[in-house]
């Protein structure tokens, strides 16, 4: 019990998750990628998620992306909390990305279903239960069905996972769902006080009337102030001002979100952090869609109050 | 709002003086408007005659009191194009129409639907997005954008995708070039929608527990989201319990509130004996009997 206790103290806030930088040759920059973590903590993180997909994580080769783990860990030195994102396809290996984090020096990790095999719920619970039995920290779920081909997690899962994890600490969300939201939060929080849900990227009004105190935010990199706004509002509950902001940042995601890592790392590009082109097999935007995402990017209000350049 | 059931007598036609006598319960305690006949009440099991009747009756026992829509969808788009013209005889106040089924049509085509419902009557029409029910088919933020350009009519959307990017589409495209466009939900997903620009929603329960339904929309209203949270996290189990056979279980819990409305038409069952006391004992710990109208 006191370790379930204690497990539930790490509120992750708002949570950064910075791309990966590579050089032209296709390396980690990791002079940038330092450059790049000292501008999320300057810019209101209260902590860090990688290498998340937005950091191409499955673009990592398995000691890249332990090596990239550590760095991190080491250069953020304790000022903010750092969490690993461990989701891989094979459970064990994915297990083995959880040791390291700990070992590395980890807060928390977070990971996702399996990918590829679009699994049942009971391979699922089995998947997440080895994972978060092998770490000695917070572990988060990040459920994001779209990006993983339909395989949902439900509430039901959750609970159950409670049940076997004493270090199962939240669910960051990326379905949008409201009932699996609701669902979660008038359950999980019964069975384990503290139990926190997130929202998986940076649509939280909704998700903070139904109880959401967290947010991941792969915007940051581009618009950390109006980040910070939507988050400040959602979680002082000022959820009708936070409308405008919520808005402003729908638009930021829309736009991005044609080209995926691609958008986002040329919107980077485009405030004054370049951090390189997506490895293969993300192509780096076209010029007809690199125009257009400047032009949406220009029509966007709230960026103009944005910090340009690192 | 609420969509009433469709009550029925044993051999499964239509019951008319029960229908009478819910309307008149909804009206009483506390709804907003009327729409009827949703999925929720069998609108796809009933013959166009029938629907046309029950409209009819729909009308006539509101008589003003609240504004009263009719949900003109059916298969076939032609029988769509009855409804909205016998809904606009008779007097209704609106219409509610949901993107074509079965086809998966095209955005395209949905438009040239949208296009030729509302221009083919003048009264209010409310669209429906409910892409999860239907192949994925759905309204986006731009056809939604079109259509307000183009339709002075076309007033609102009951938006059932029950998502924070979809409603955001929507609410971004649609508000600014009309800004009293109605953003309803379904489900009484009021919470989540409410503080993005919603300004009501269907009821899944309202005929088992108003009161409840009441209360959620004041404390989103008015951003009393402790509250709300509490209230939407009951509205949850329910939901829970009766969308298990939908709306078969619902007419077995109300059946258990004193109000029956008779059995469900097939494909759908309707529910047992045990289902209903199983329900019963449901809205026994959620203290829904003791907090809810018992009775007509």
């Amino acid at each position: 019990m006191s370790k379930s206790m204690s497990m539930s103290i790490f509120q992750p806030g708002l949570v950064h998750t910075p791309v990966t930088p590579f050089t032209r040759t296709g390396a980690i920059d990791y002079d940038r990628y330092a450059q790049l973590i000292e501008f999320h903590i300057a810019n209101g993180a209260d902590a860090l998620a990688l290498p998340m997909h937005a950091g191409e994580s499955v673009s990592l080769p398995d000691g890249e992306r332990r090596a990239l783990v550590e760095f991190a860990v080491r250069h953020v030195n304790g000022r903010k909390p750092v969490i690993a994102h461990v989701s891989e396809t094979g459970t064990a290996i994915a297990a083995a990305l959880g040791r390291h984090a700990v070992a590395a020096g980890a807060t928390a990790v977070v990971a996702t279903t399996p990918y590829y095999w679009t699994p049942p719920p009971a391979m699922v619970l089995e998947h997440f239960t080895q994972i978060g039995a092998a770490v000695t920290i917070p572990f988060f779920l990040y459920n994001s069905p779209e990006e993983m081909q339909g395989t949902k997690v439900n509430a039901e899962l959750c609970l159950k996972l409670i049940d076997k994890l004493p270090n199962f600490a939240g669910v960051v969300d990326l379905s949008l769902d409201w009932q699996f939201m609701i669902e979660l939060m008038t359950d999980a929080p019964r069975r384990r006080p503290g139990f926190q849900l997130l929202a998986g990227t940076e649509l939280m009004v909704s998700a903070g009337a139904i109880g959401a105190t967290g947010m991941f935010a792969p915007l940051a990199g581009i618009a950390p102030k109006l980040v910070r706004e939507l988050f400040m509002l959602c979680r002082d509950q000022k959820l009708f001002d936070a409308r405008g902001p919520q808005e402003q940042v729908a638009a930021l995601r829309q736009a991005v979100k044609v080209g995926g890592v691609a958008s986002l790392k040329a919107a980077m590009a485009v405030m004054g952090r370049d951090c390189g082109e997506p490895r293969p097999p993300l192509l780096q935007l076209d010029a007809a869609t690199y125009q257009r995402l400047v032009g949406e990017l220009d029509a966007i209000a709230a960026l103009r109050a944005e910090p340009r350049g690192w | 709002m609420q969509s009433p059931v469709t009550p029925l007598k044993d051999d499964f036609s239509l019951d008319l003086p029960t229908f009478e006598r819910l309307l008149d319960f909804h009206v009483r305690t506390g709804a907003t408007a009327i729409s009827w006949p949703h999925h929720k009440g069998e609108s796809l099991n009933l013959t166009i005659p029938e629907r046309k009747r029950f409209a009819e009756a729909a009308v006539r026992v509101v008589n003003g009191r609240i504004p009263v829509t009719i949900h003109v969808s059916a298969l076939a788009v032609e029988d769509t194009m009855e409804l909205a013209r016998h809904a606009q005889k008779i007097g209704a106040d609106g219409i509610l129409a949901i993107t074509p089924y079965f086809w998966t049509p095209t955005l395209a085509a949905i438009e040239a639907y949208f296009v030729r419902l509302c221009t083919s009557i003048e009264l209010p029409v409310l669209s429906y997005n409910s892409p999860s029910y239907l192949a994925g088919v759905e309204i986006t933020g731009d056809l939604m954008a079109r259509l307000i350009a183009r339709l002075p009519n076309f007033v609102g959307v009951k938006e059932a995708s029950f998502n924070s990017e979809k409603f955001l589409e929507i609410s971004r495209a649609a508000l600014p070039m009309r800004p009293d466009f109605a953003l309803l939900t379904g489900v009484e997903y009021l919470l989540p929608s409410v503080p993005l620009g919603g300004v009501g929603s269907y009821s899944a329960a309202g005929s088992i527990c108003p009161n409840l339904c009441s209360q959620l929309f004041d404390a989103c209203i008015s951003g009393n989201w402790p509250r709300a949270r509490e209230l939407q996290s009951k509205i949850s189990w329910l939901w829970l319990l009766f969308r298990d056979q939908y709306p078969s279980s619902l007419k077995g819990g109300m059946v258990m509130m004193g109000r029956p409305v008779g059995p469900t038409r097939a494909p759908l069952p309707t529910a047992t004996k045990e289902r209903q006391a199983y329900v019963r004992s449901e809205l026994e710990r959620l203290g829904i009997l003791d907090s809810e109208p018992h009775g007509w």
